[in-house]
């Protein structure tokens, strides 16, 4: 009850004028940093941070944070309405958000976003304020093995089901992989697969790969079907939004499932990315009828979105609690904290509770009104769909090849983007799944790296993910979840036997 | 890629021709990986290993799509893409590409005006002005976005440096 | 009245030819490091301390290249040959790396600015650990070669060219594991599963503080200045040097640098010198050096390559003998 003390205290901090405006601004410029490809939640937080150089701390983070809530809602936007994910953590959301869409139900499909996505965040907030110190301690005994048995969890939840071609799926997701190991090894410190060529150093950058697999990849079938989006016929009334809202009770299961994913994954760090598709492949897997997943489930976009962003809250709380980054904008925020003077770390709770405090107020309110700012655009959101194709095609194009430059200032960028797109586009239409691919490419290198780190504290021996409670029960877990479509047959047949046993009529 | 006849390509062929090219893909990371060592060191996986499996299995899975593509006689029949949509996809395509030129010559803003502003009256069949207009409006928010609000550069071309914007 | 003026245009244009240049377009700060990094750091502090002083007229963008552990910034401005207004942030990577790596620049595909500050190194061991002093680490390391694990940011790098170092002077062996950050490797040695990091001040002094790590000797040459006390009553000043300790390795240090492209002109070179000259004497530096335990030390010009040269020489002997040098 201490820690309610100390909340009351930060609302008191933070709930003025000065700091809702600064709220309203951050959110504001996170929704755009988020909906334009190319600048992500990270760059957006440190180009801001010069500008809070001469603010006070708490204003500062005020601003920072929700410049980043904001910047998680804006990446689900385009991810829906265009299926180019503003963020690599909304990727997950296009497989669902995306054809319900285009069936018309774009108000719809934005609202499940936005509020799943909203209750993920406070969820992750409420988390934070109740089980700070236990959490902390909880992260600290993730090491290598218990990240590579993390990795491989969240592969297992994913995969396993793959359409009808399994070796397209393979082919798919070992390109992923491959695209991940391009660039420096950490590891070894040298340089893999990058053949002589300069611009391959710095690696494939995942957000090219999104940007023309689902981006360009999408506008060409488009086009081919000719140049326009289906959304077009459906009119926007703003009452959709509302009956939206009685609809999410009955995603209660998903989002809570996911929302302890989420919280999981972003504490431990592992990162929303792969929290957003993790909670996706549990929901598809627990699904009553996965058949409709990836044609528009609104299970399937309530998960990723309550997972991303429980997960981004959550990665706040290792920052402040250990000073570990839970994520790359996390990262840039604890820069900003020892630029402020403040240390980062264990510490942080006792010395300076006003600020600890005062963000994690913020935390609640700057959601509750980046919630509320989101659901108000969402007509206008919709509306886009609604401009000619021959003006919103092209801007589409220039925003995503703009985003490739940005990346890198590389123009190598761009034609990766072309070549990607060409192939998203024969992949889509030669039933090849995307999906592997782009979570192999997440995961790949971060599963390498923990996979070889454990080696080395073993010395070469694989018992180490086995060898505590903690990293074997992960792995356990994940080859329940690998096993899982088999035990769901084989539980099928034996109900399905004994139910034929007591009325052999209606058995066959 | 082959076509089977003039007027369209058929989904066997495009299948033919993925499998080739993903199993070419899955060759080259096998030789990059050997060049770096494929071994299993006393401390674990070189840096080659993992690189090389993941090029040997491209290379198999590709295989077994060869083999499904060549068996499935419902593929040589269906077509994966005929004149009549090919004309939309190149339509906007040469275009891209056009763009990706431009951008490189002239750099990124001066290349999207004349994108936008083209795109809107080929596809579009808007009046000039009304195209230049848009290209112009899309090219200034950019800049006021990522250059003023930002400090994201794009890339600029010889044009805004004789106007003097850098 | 006219005769005047263009006399005194013709005098001051005689008068200083070294000072002609001066930035009128933006100024890009290249980052060899991801948002949030060390240098990220660096080169975001001398970006505020220029904006608040107006030390420059032109604005500064600056961009992070931190792929292939800094190597792309590096590439990427020594593409830029002569461009004066590429500035490009690192550390001694620069000169590291393309020794280390096959990447495709050179060291000398860069013109030294300026070194702004020494970071430096400490041997950090958990919180709870038995190691009472460095002595004791060090004879437990003899003792049992190869038991001890040291984790580090990236291979083949300042961390790991350190721990061999040290396996050498004090002639035993460790097992060394590639964290992607020095953070990452502060957080394992906070929760026991490496045995001990060599990170810099900054990176561990969070952890410090709660107790969760403790130094047990600085690669210095003389002890840190006085400072208020982090923990249990200690602070930076009581911890030992390493050389006190009786390990025979006195001084390993990384200098935050600056540097332009190759071809830049000697009047560039002045201008950003005389620039970051003013930044280090401003208070705000001052405090960023405090602040993260950094040494200051301002080098330039012959100082600087001489810093270079010598620094370079001692490692290659460290590369040689782990057979790390590329051919």
């Amino acid at each position: 009850m201490e820690n309610f003390g100390h909340l009351l205290d930060g609302f008191a901090t933070v709930i003025s004028g000065h700091h809702l405006i600064i709220m309203v601004v951050g959110v504001m410029l996170g929704i755009l940093v988020g909906v334009l490809p190319g600048l992500g939640a990270p760059n957006g937080v440190s180009l801001l941070l010069p500008l809070t150089f001469t603010m006070d701390p708490v204003s500062a983070i005020v601003l920072l944070s929700c410049m980043y809530w904001g910047a998680l809602f804006g990446g689900s936007t385009t991810s829906i309405l265009f299926n180019i994910p503003g963020e690599p953590s909304s990727v997950a959301t296009t497989f669902d958000g995306y054809p319900m869409a285009r069936s018309g139900q774009a108000t719809r499909a934005l609202t499940l976003a936005f509020v799943s996505a909203g209750i993920g965040a406070i969820a992750g907030v409420v988390m934070i304020t109740l089980l700070s110190s236990w959490v902390a301690g909880f992260a600290l005994q993730f090491s290598s093995p218990e990240f590579f048995a993390v990795y491989c969890l969240a592969f297992a939840s994913f995969i396993g089901m793959g359409g009808n071609a399994p070796a397209k799926t393979l082919v798919s997701m070992m390109l992923g992989f491959a695209l991940a190991t391009i660039g420096m090894d950490t590891i070894s410190g040298g340089l893999r697969l990058t053949f002589g060529v300069h611009d391959l150093i710095k690696g494939v950058s995942f957000l090219v790969a999104v940007m023309g697999l689902f981006g360009i990849g999408e506008l060409l079938l488009t086009t081919e079907e000719g140049l326009r989006f289906e959304g077009i016929k459906t009119r926007i009334r703003p009452l959709d939004v509302l009956r939206t809202l009685a609809e999410i009770p009955r995603h209660a299961v998903a989002i809570g499932r996911s929302v302890l994913i989420g919280i999981w994954m972003g504490i431990t760090p592992a990162g929303p990315t792969a929290a957003s598709f993790m909670a996706y492949g549990i929901t598809r897997r627990f699904a009553r009828n996965a058949s409709q997943f990836g044609k528009g489930d609104p299970s399937g976009i309530v998960s990723p979105e309550s997972a991303d962003h429980s997960a981004g809250t959550s990665a706040l709380l290792p920052m402040l609690a250990l000073g570990v980054p839970g994520s790359a904008t996390a990262a840039v925020m604890m820069g900003g904290l020892m630029i402020w003077g403040l240390t980062p770390g264990p510490m942080l709770f006792i010395e300076r509770p006003d600020f600890v405090w005062g963000l994690i107020a913020s935390m609640y309110l700057g959601n509750i009104v980046a919630v509320l700012l989101v659901l108000s655009t969402v007509p206008l959101y919709a509306a886009i769909l609604r401009v000619p194709f021959a003006i919103i095609g092209p801007i589409i194009v220039a925003v995503i090849f703009s985003g490739a430059y940005q990346i890198a200032n590389s123009t190598f960028d761009m034609w990766l983007v072309l070549i990607f797109g060409v192939a998203g586009y024969v992949f889509k239409k030669l039933e090849y799944p995307i999906a592997p691919l782009v979570l192999a490419m997440v995961l790949g290198d971060k599963a390498e790296d923990a996979f070889r780190q454990s080696m080395l504290m073993s010395n070469g021996s694989l018992s180490i993910f086995w060898s505590n409670s903690l990293v074997a029960s992960i792995m356990g877990l994940g080859i329940l979840m690998l096993a899982w479509p088999l035990i769901g047959k084989v539980m099928g047949l034996r109900n399905h036997v004994r139910r034929s046993r007591q009325n052999p009529s209606t058995a066959s | 890629m082959s076509e089977e006849n003039k007027r369209h390509l058929s989904r066997r062929a495009m299948e033919i021709a993925t499998a080739i090219a993903t199993a070419a893909a899955g060759g080259a990371i096998c030789y990059g990986a050997i060049e770096i060592g494929i071994g299993w060191t006393e401390t674990g996986p070189a840096p080659g290993y993992f690189p090389f499996y993941v090029g040997l299995l491209i290379i198999v899975g590709s295989l077994a799509n060869l083999v499904r593509a060549i068996s499935i006689r419902d593929w040589n029949t269906e077509i994966f893409l005929d004149i009549e949509h090919a004309r939309p996809i190149l339509a906007f395509a040469l275009p891209l590409v056009g763009f990706m030129i431009a951008t490189l010559l002239l750099g990124l803003y001066v290349a999207t005006l004349l994108y936008v502003s083209g795109a809107m009256i080929w596809q579009g069949g808007y009046r000039w002005w009304v195209a230049t207009l848009g290209g112009v409006a899309v090219a200034a928010a950019f800049y006021c976005i990522f250059e003023v609000a930002f400090q994201v550069p794009l890339l600029k071309g010889p044009i805004e440096g004789w106007l003097g914007i850098y | 009245m006219l005769k005047y003026l263009s006399v005194m245009a013709l005098a001051s244009a005689v008068a200083m030819p070294a000072l002609a240049f001066e930035p009128n377009r933006p100024v890009e700060f290249v980052v060899t490091s991801g948002p949030g990094g060390g240098t990220d750091t660096f080169a975001r502090t001398v970006q505020s301390i220029i904006a608040k002083h107006k030390l420059m007229d032109a604005p500064v963008v600056v961009t992070n290249k931190g792929g292939g552990s800094g190597a792309e910034g590096f590439v990427y401005a020594a593409g830029y040959k002569g461009d004066p207004y590429k500035l490009t942030f690192g550390t001694n990577n620069e000169y590291l790396l393309p020794s280390v790596a096959a990447v495709p620049y050179k060291a000398e595909d860069l013109t030294p600015v300026a070194a702004m500050a020494l970071d430096e190194f400490l041997i950090w061991v958990n919180g709870k650990s038995d190691f009472s002093d460095a002595a004791s680490f060090v004879q437990r390391a003899k003792a049992k070669p190869g038991s001890i694990q040291f984790g580090g940011s990236q291979s083949k790098d300042t961390d790991q060219i350190l721990v061999s170092s040290l396996a050498e002077a004090v002639g035993t062996e460790f097992r060394y594991i590639p964290f992607k950050s020095g953070g990452e490797a502060a957080t394992q040695l906070a929760g026991g599963h490496i045995d001990a990091n060599v990170n810099n001040p900054n990176e561990n002094r969070g952890q410090w503080q709660a107790g969760m790590v403790k130094p047990l000797c600085v690669f210095r040459p003389e002890r840190f200045p006085e400072s208020q006390p982090v923990y249990d009553g200690k602070g930076w000043h009581d911890i030992q040097t390493c050389k006190e300790a009786g390990i025979p390795l006195e001084n390993y240090r990384m200098p935050r640098t600056v540097w332009l492209p190759a071809g830049a002109g000697e009047d560039v070179v002045a201008f950003y010198r005389d620039v970051l000259q003013k930044v280090s004497k401003m208070p705000e530096w001052q405090e960023y050096l405090e602040k993260t335990s950094q040494t200051d030390q301002f080098l330039v010009s012959d100082e600087f390559r001489g810093y270079v040269q010598k620094d370079k020489e001692a490692v290659t002997k460290v590369l040689e003998h782990e057979g790390w040098l590329i051919k």
